[in-house]
């Protein structure tokens, strides 16, 4: 009874208005009720199927190779430190290690290296990169040009860059990752990028593989609900029930209601524990009927083949409950703790940090303290069912943990509660005291 | 059983003491605590309410020690000095919802939010959202709130302030109504409160009790110790720094003084004291004489 007292508490207010409004729009905006326009293609012989990252030496190094030589002769380096982008131009003694490094790598002397670079930078015709007996020049807008037919004619006034015929590949990561502390870490060039420098090409084969598994194991609507996790997972689960918490938790405060409350015969415990999960339902509710609106709408195209219906409920409790559920349990913690509405702030800066430092891992990223798991895969890549299945240890690992600390600050959260309760504690009042401390010095 | 000793009680905040060594004893009815905005009263009245923690003595409400908060809980109700509920919420859905944290199970609650919000004059505005009362109705629905779990004890600190001179006598008959099977310990800074509506009254001042017994021995103690004199307009001002004003008025030229002193003065006639009167006086005994001197507390006589 209690619990449906507190969703009604939430639900019936402007603030859960605002929250389904705002999970509506961040969602139609990443096109998640339009799934019906990717449909599932079946592979066919002779087409094109897209690409794929291996870790293959003779392709890698070349390429990253060519890349490190374009950044290194405008002297403008791309990278993403703490996720966020960021150029570094290096000083003239990084500069001359880095082309310590393009020496090493490819042969020539570190003198011809810098002045090569700076004429490259001034005229890019000159410079010739060489893979496996292809050839690669670098156009005046910085991109390359692969020529499989014609050999360069002629050398002089140019450089001939190519990785050393000799060159260990477990020596070249190792230069690279120094290159990659030369400009702060987050470039390209650190370990975990290297093999997106390994794009091939899939076959017939592996493409009509992906095809079956998206049929047989994701049974269609799993790749669909996942992709939809994805987006509602980085968009919105992580982020805005924390809101619904913060309010709800200041309710009793602004209403002047704590001591009615406390002074009931109702434990701290059941009190926090029912609100908590009153509020990852009413947190759920609208994410569950949108999942299923989403997924629905690609049933009919799918006649004839097995559909999991119940798809959208897996990944909805399995993928973005436990969002929801780290989201609300800060939101809860940090309001008991502190009496202001500080959750949002730093629930909103993990999120934002957790967005931005997965921006190279966009397509898929489960590494185990993600706040927003990746696996960005639509109709038209088969949903990389593979890829995704070889990583649901992780994703289960990172998903089990988030649920743990959860359930552990709302263990927290009932502590707080309790001892604000009997008077033992008053750190709201502290943090208030605080806080109005440095407005007042502002002022 | 049915009462509440307290023995010995000290309170703290930080290094700062709230309360000094309170021993009270309180019987069924209505009991008034009494003392100036500050004294200690709601600290007093919260401690009770298990909502602050004591630092020593000792406190049991009916039989249980304050220490078994969760028993303590189920048999007091608490009406706070500053308190309010969801606004958005109907009068009827925010005593329910309060019932359901008291425990009441459907059958329970249906039966006591109906008989108490007739007996708190608000069954025509159960509909009412709780932000459409006024300040008297919503101090209603507190006591009704407080008696939801028909506690042995209610609590009521500073009950009728802000609230008009109608309200205030509706509310204090209420109190008096409920204390015919309860311990009721009122709050308040306002005499006329205590005066209406109990017999056994504590007076606190600076957390420490300095008068704690029935109100006829508080009017006894005053006797012979209140004066009236009339004075002219322009001798108000050595006047006031002689005596220990009460209450004044002024007609024409003349300014009616009534004040309290150990003896008699000049032109000065004994009067029959009234709660006030002995409220003041037991202030003044404790040193508390700048309210008196200036004037602030008084009125008509």
């Amino acid at each position: 009874m209690l619990l449906i007292k507190e969703i009604k508490k939430i639900v019936k207010s402007i603030s859960y208005l605002i929250f389904v409004a705002a999970i509506v729009i961040g969602l139609y905006s990443q096109d998640v009720f339009h799934f019906n326009e990717q449909l599932l293609q079946e592979p066919q012989p002779g087409g094109r199927y897209g690409f794929k990252h291996e870790e293959i030496p003779e392709i890698i190094m070349p390429a990253a190779l060519s890349d490190l030589w374009a950044e290194f002769s405008a002297n403008n380096y791309r990278t993403y430190p703490i996720g966020f982008i960021k150029y570094i131009k290096l000083n003239e003694s990084k500069n001359r290690k880095m082309a310590e490094i393009l020496s090493e790598i490819t042969g020539n002397k570190v003198e011809v290296i810098l002045q090569e670079g700076k004429a490259a930078f001034d005229n890019p015709d000159n410079v010739t990169f060489e893979i496996g007996g292809d050839t690669m020049q670098q156009d005046s807008n910085g991109g390359f040009i692969i020529n499989s037919d014609s050999k360069p004619q002629d050398n002089v006034g140019r450089i001939m860059l190519k990785v050393r015929g000799d060159m260990d590949y477990s020596r070249f990561k190792e230069l690279m990752g120094l290159a990659d502390s030369l400009l702060g870490g987050g470039s390209n060039y650190a370990s975990d990028s290297l093999t997106r420098y390994g794009s091939v090409p899939l076959t017939y084969e592996e493409a009509k593989e992906r095809y079956n598994l998206a049929i047989n194991s994701d049974q269609v609507t799993g790749g669909y609900a996942r992709l939809f996790s994805d987006y509602a997972g980085v968009m919105v689960m992580p982020i805005l029930p924390v809101f619904l918490a913060v309010i709800l938790c200041m309710k009793d405060q602004r209403s002047k209601m704590e001591a009615l409350i406390y002074t009931k015969k109702i434990s701290a415990g059941k009190l926090v524990l029912i609100r908590y999960l009153a509020l990852v339902i009413a947190a759920m509710a609208p994410v569950v009927i949108l999942s299923y609106l989403s997924n629905i709408m690609v049933w009919a195209s799918y006649s004839g083949i097995k559909l999991d219906y119940f798809a959208p409920l897996k990944y909805d409790f399995g993928w973005l409950l436990p969002s929801v559920m780290i989201s609300i349990a800060i939101g809860m913690a940090l309001t008991e703790l502190t009496g202001i509405p500080i959750a949002v702030a730093v629930q909103g800066l993990w999120w934002m940090f957790d967005v931005n430092l997965g921006i190279k891992t966009v397509s898929s990223g489960y590494s185990l303290f993600r706040l927003a798991p990746r696996h960005n895969a639509g109709a038209g890549s088969w949903f990389r069912t593979q890829d995704y299945l070889e990583n649901f240890q992780n994703l289960v690992q990172n998903r089990l943990l988030f649920v743990g600390i959860s359930l552990l600050l709302v263990m927290f959260t009932i502590l707080i509660y309790k001892e604000k309760r009997e008077g033992k504690f008053s750190g709201n009042v502290s943090f208030k005291k605080a806080v109005s401390n440095i407005r007042n010095c502002k002022n | 059983m049915d009462s509440i000793e307290i023995k010995g009680l000290n309170k703290f905040y930080g290094k700062k003491q709230a309360l000094y060594n309170i021993d009270l004893s309180i019987k069924q009815g209505m009991f008034g605590l009494l003392g100036r905005n500050g004294a200690g009263k709601t600290t007093l009245m919260k401690t009770l309410a298990t909502l602050l923690q004591k630092q020593d003595g000792e406190i049991i409400v009916c039989g249980v020690p304050v220490e078994n908060a969760k028993e303590i809980r189920r048999i007091i109700g608490y009406l706070p000095q500053e308190f309010s509920m969801y606004p958005s919420m109907k009068v009827k859905e925010a005593m329910e919802y309060l019932a359901i944290l008291s425990g009441l199970n459907k059958p329970e609650r249906e039966e006591r939010i109906d008989g108490l919000l007739k007996k708190v004059n608000l069954t025509e505005h159960c509909s009412k959202k709780v932000k459409a009362l006024s300040g008297g109705m919503k101090r209603r629905l507190g006591i009704a709130q407080a008696l939801l779990n028909n506690p042995k004890v209610l609590i009521v600190d500073e009950p009728t302030a802000g609230l008009d001179p109608e309200e205030r006598v509706r509310f204090r008959n209420l109190l008096s109504e409920i204390a015919e099977d309860k311990i009721v310990i009122l709050s308040t800074h306002i005499v006329g409160d205590i005066e209406a509506t109990c017999e056994d009254i504590a007076i606190i001042n600076e957390g420490r009790v300095i008068y704690n017994g029935t109100i006829n021995k508080l009017l006894q103690s005053a006797e012979g110790k209140v004066f009236t004199i009339v004075v002219p307009k322009k001798e108000l001002p050595k006047w006031k720094q002689q005596l220990s004003i009460t209450s004044m008025h002024t007609q024409g030229n003349e300014v009616y003084i009534r004040f309290i002193a150990d003896t008699v003065i000049q032109g000065a006639k004994v009067c029959e004291p009234n709660i006030e009167d002995a409220y003041m006086l037991y202030l003044h005994t404790s040193g508390v004489r700048d309210i008196l001197s200036e004037g602030e507390i008084g009125g008509a006589w």
